[in-house]
């Protein structure tokens, strides 16, 4: 029995099925944390020269210029001696997973490797599309091995086609969809936008989506199979209406900010620094209702008309700035939402840590480990009656699962993993 | 208003074909906005029947939205609708009336998943709540969509796809340092909400084969952007381990020194880099560098400026190169050198482009009143995965076979529509 068996009574919908996680980065671990909520064994395999949790085993030293707060992003500010068991850029999606140090480039980690592909009903990876291959690890290889095993490769730009060795994050593959083009303020100065990484966004919901739905059509078939799950085309989906409304009017959308093209919105400054009103007045009642809370005003003959409010956006804008900027956040919001007009804070994270409204759905959840102490952990994204899911251990230690994995679930004996050990070929500390 | 002088969505033969993984799996659409419709699409696309149900004479709301050909509003020519709705059926049907009521419930009673995204409350108002169709049809998966959930104090706040980012997205990092926080363009927010909500009714789908009873599953527009893997989720981890936020301004805030990424001019246009470690940083600076023998002796293997001043010195070097050439040029020796840099297409660029065109990824399809228009293809590729049916149904088109479906005959289904009901 795994851990997550063990934390949950046995109903979650994916109880039962084992997942090998070779993913990196952000948006194939995304996935299988979602995977690993509804029950699912979720095992990395890991290697303790490489840094697949993208933190070295190096203690950092002082934060350079400019890149304060990634020197600030370990457990209670302090990396430890196991950096890589403490940093949020790891643990925000490690819960319920188990880790194996496992080196797959030598006849010993492979035999290893296998005997868990044999037992296990998903691989899943976000490598480059050349990295299995090169491992001798191709889908047929796999599959002979266990033909009942689904494999999902996440290949951003596929397996074929003349971009598909390109590499890159989801920045990158944004850019290549047309999504970074959109994104910007309204003067058009990309540089000026930040980073878009949407597609690490939209990928873990599809690729936990294409993995069950695998698994459904594995139920009747009893046949598993390859995804091939080619990040850029998926995330370009949530752009579809400009791909089709540029084929009837050849134009290319341009960054807008804030605004929209019919919605009157933006944000405002309030009382308090950097602390910001999102409001948004959507039709001609959203706009009547405006007078309830700021008063009757000359101003509100601007924009009674969606029209009128395209047209007077700058100067609108720049009353309800007046308007906002020497009041509180809170007292803004409830004063715009008591007249059902769309308004909320820009909420930084500690904002959200406190926010009122997540406490009475209790969303937070706070998890300890002997490695990181006691905090509060971002939740689930959805919940439900009727279907249970699994939080059981917040992150798993570099290598926590090794005798798991090699004695109980792979049948070594215990001079076998010994020598393993004694060999330096596994471990609970990562080297890189 | 039936619509029945139309013909029906044209069917569409796809070469793939073979049985798809949810053929036989009914949905009852009730959503009319994009996180619902792109929610049910998941299933219709790869075979369930997604019978959408719309309000006679008005439809989804997601029809008012264009783009429109020519910029002219039609409901059954807007680009957010086609795009949205392929292979799902239309019944045009006002479940407030108690004939309509009735008939909802009869098509409820079929279904496997029912989807709603209207405000907390209004089923319940109607006499449709979970209990209602969960006594009707025990096994049944309801996913409801709001923006803050079922319960909790905001829950009856109003909502907008700028005021979910503002509080659920990662906006407040979002930007410039010294500009307003900046929010993801088009609906980004609202298919983010969608597919999770797909992905919640998926597994609904199992836990009920499981445990052979219904559930009800609540998305919270909020807290899927703050589950977020578009580092809102590790942003609020580093606030609870360390008690601090993230920056706005800064690029990859959360990496460390050999970082050098975001979008960069190019003569004619934009590239994006994302340099994240030492490895790429050597090859960057070398690529840069490439006139400047002293620039790659000094920063090739080291990153950690001294000053403010130093650091921007270095990006000005970077600036200059970028700005010399073209951004094709930029992508194709950067990917020729393994440096993770991308050129900035426009969707103009994307439809053209012969890599997704040899990959077969846009699909061309006829619609009765929209013409022929090529739809995105499979988000992924699979066995018994993605086909384009037919396209995006008239308002209404199916009302007559449906109702037949229900065991309704035609003189039945006739007076419905003389009261306004279908």
């Amino acid at each position: 029995m795994g851990l997550n068996a063990a934390a949950n009574d046995g109903g979650a919908p994916l109880q039962g099925v084992r997942v090998v996680d070779l993913t990196v980065v952000w948006s194939g671990p995304g996935a299988t944390m979602l995977l690993g909520d509804l029950g699912a064994e979720v095992i990395r395999v890991e290697a303790i020269n490489r840094s697949s949790r993208g933190v070295s085993a190096r203690v950092p030293g002082q934060p350079v210029v400019g890149r304060e707060y990634a020197g600030y992003g370990f457990a209670d500010r302090d990396p430890g001696d196991r950096p890589y068991d403490r940093s949020p850029i790891f643990n925000w999606h490690a819960r319920n997973k188990l880790s194996v140090s496992m080196p797959l480039d030598v006849p010993e980690g492979r035999a290893a490797f296998l005997r868990l592909i044999e037992r296990s009903d998903v691989l899943i990876e976000n490598n480059t599309k050349d990295v299995l291959p090169k491992l001798r690890l191709d889908f047929d290889t796999l599959s002979r091995v266990n033909p009942r095993l689904i494999v999902a490769r996440m290949p951003a730009l596929g397996l074929t086609g003349p971009m598909s060795h390109y590499r890159g994050y989801g920045p990158n593959f944004n850019s290549l969809v047309g999504i970074q083009a959109m994104d910007g303020y309204a003067d058009g100065d990309l540089m000026k936008a930040g980073e878009n990484y949407h597609m690490d966004e939209a990928t873990p919901a599809d690729a936990a989506f294409a993995v069950m739905a695998a698994l459904w059509d594995r139920e009747k078939t009893g046949r598993g199979q390859l995804i091939e799950f080619a990040q850029a085309e998926n995330v370009i989906q949530d752009i579809g209406e400009q791909v089709i409304g540029y084929q009837m009017n050849h134009r290319i959308p341009q960054p807008i900010g804030n605004a929209d093209p019919v919605i009157f919105q933006d944000v405002f400054p309030t009382r308090d620094p950097n602390t910001w009103v999102a409001i948004s007045i959507r039709d001609d009642d959203d706009w009547r209702a405006l007078e309830a809370v700021v008063g009757r005003q000359d101003w509100l003959e601007l924009g009674g008309t969606v029209v009128l409010r395209m047209k007077n956006a700058d100067e609108i804008k720049q009353r309800l700035a007046e308007f906002t900027a020497d009041k509180n956040i809170d007292e803004i919001v409830s004063w715009f939402q008591r007249t059902h007009i769309p308004a909320g804070e820009v909420m930084s994270e500690l904002r959200v840590l406190k926010d009122p409204h997540l406490a009475d759905r209790k969303w937070f959840q706070v998890r300890s480990h002997p490695r990181v102490g006691t905090h509060a952990y971002p939740g689930h994204p959805w919940r439900a009656d009727g279907i249970e899911l699994v939080w059981g251990r917040p992150v798993p230690a570099f290598g926590e699962d090794n005798e798991y994995v090699y004695k109980q679930l792979l049948g070594y004996t215990e001079s076998e993993y010994q020598q393993l050990l004694a060999s330096g070929l596994v471990s609970d500390k990562q080297l890189a | 208003m039936l619509e029945d002088s139309l013909s029906a969505s044209t069917p569409v033969v796809t070469e793939s074909g073979g049985r798809q993984i949810f053929a036989g799996l009914r949905v009852l659409d009730l959503s009319r906005w994009v996180s619902g419709e792109f929610c049910t699409k998941h299933f219709g696309d790869f075979g369930a029947d997604v019978i959408k149900v719309e309000k006679p004479g008005e439809g989804s709301l997601t029809r008012r939205l264009g783009p429109f050909p020519d910029d002219v509003p039609d409901r059954e020519k807007s680009a957010l609708f086609l795009h949205l709705n392929i292979n799902k059926r239309s019944i045009s049907l006002d479940f407030s009336s108690a004939t309509g009521r009735e008939l909802l419930l009869r098509i409820a009673a079929k279904a496997d998943l029912i989807v709603e995204s209207f405000r907390p409350g209004t089923l319940e108002r109607h006499d449709l709540g979970p209990e209602v169709l969960h006594t009707l049809n025990p096994r049944v998966v309801i996913t409801r969509i709001s923006a803050f959930g079922q319960t909790g104090r905001y829950r009856d706040y109003e909502a907008t796809g700028l005021v979910l980012q503002a509080m659920g997205g990662p906006m407040n990092a979002t930007g410039a340092a010294d500009r307003p926080p900046h929010r993801k363009p088009g609906f980004l927010e609202h298919y983010t909400i969608g597919r999770m909500a797909a992905e919640a009714s998926l597994a609904g789908l199992f836990a009920v084969r499981k445990s052979g009873r219904g559930a009800v599953v609540d998305v919270s527009g909020m807290e899927v952007l703050l589950a977020g893997a578009d580092r809102r989720a590790p942003y609020l981890l580093t606030a609870a381990y360390a008690g601090v936020n993230a920056p706005r301004g800064v690029r990859s805030p959360h990496r460390g020194g050999s970082t050098f990424a975001g979008a960069f001019q190019c003569r004619d246009g934009y590239v994006v880099m994302y340099v994240t470690n030492p490895e790429f940083w050597s090859r960057f600076v070398d690529l840069v560098g490439e006139d400047n023998q002293e620039f790659r002796s000094t920063y090739r293997t080291r990153f950690d400026f001294d000053s403010a001043e130093e650091a921007s010195k270095f990006e000005e070097t970077a600036r200059t190169w970028f700005a010399r050439h073209s951004k094709f040029e930029v992508m194709q020796r950067a990917q020729a050198a393994r440096i993770p840099l991308t050129a900035v297409f426009d969707i103009g660029e994307v439809f053209e482009n012969p890599h997704f065109r040899e990959r077969g990824f846009f699909v061309r399809a006829e619609h009765p009143m929209a013409g022929a228009l090529e739809y995105l293809g499979p988000p992924w590729r699979m066995r018994g995965g993605w086909q384009l049916r037919h396209t995006a149904p008239l308002l209404g088109a199916d009302t007559m076979p449906i109702l037949e479906e229900l065991g309704l005959d035609l003189n039945a289904a006739q007076s419905l529509r003389g009261e306004g009901v279908i």
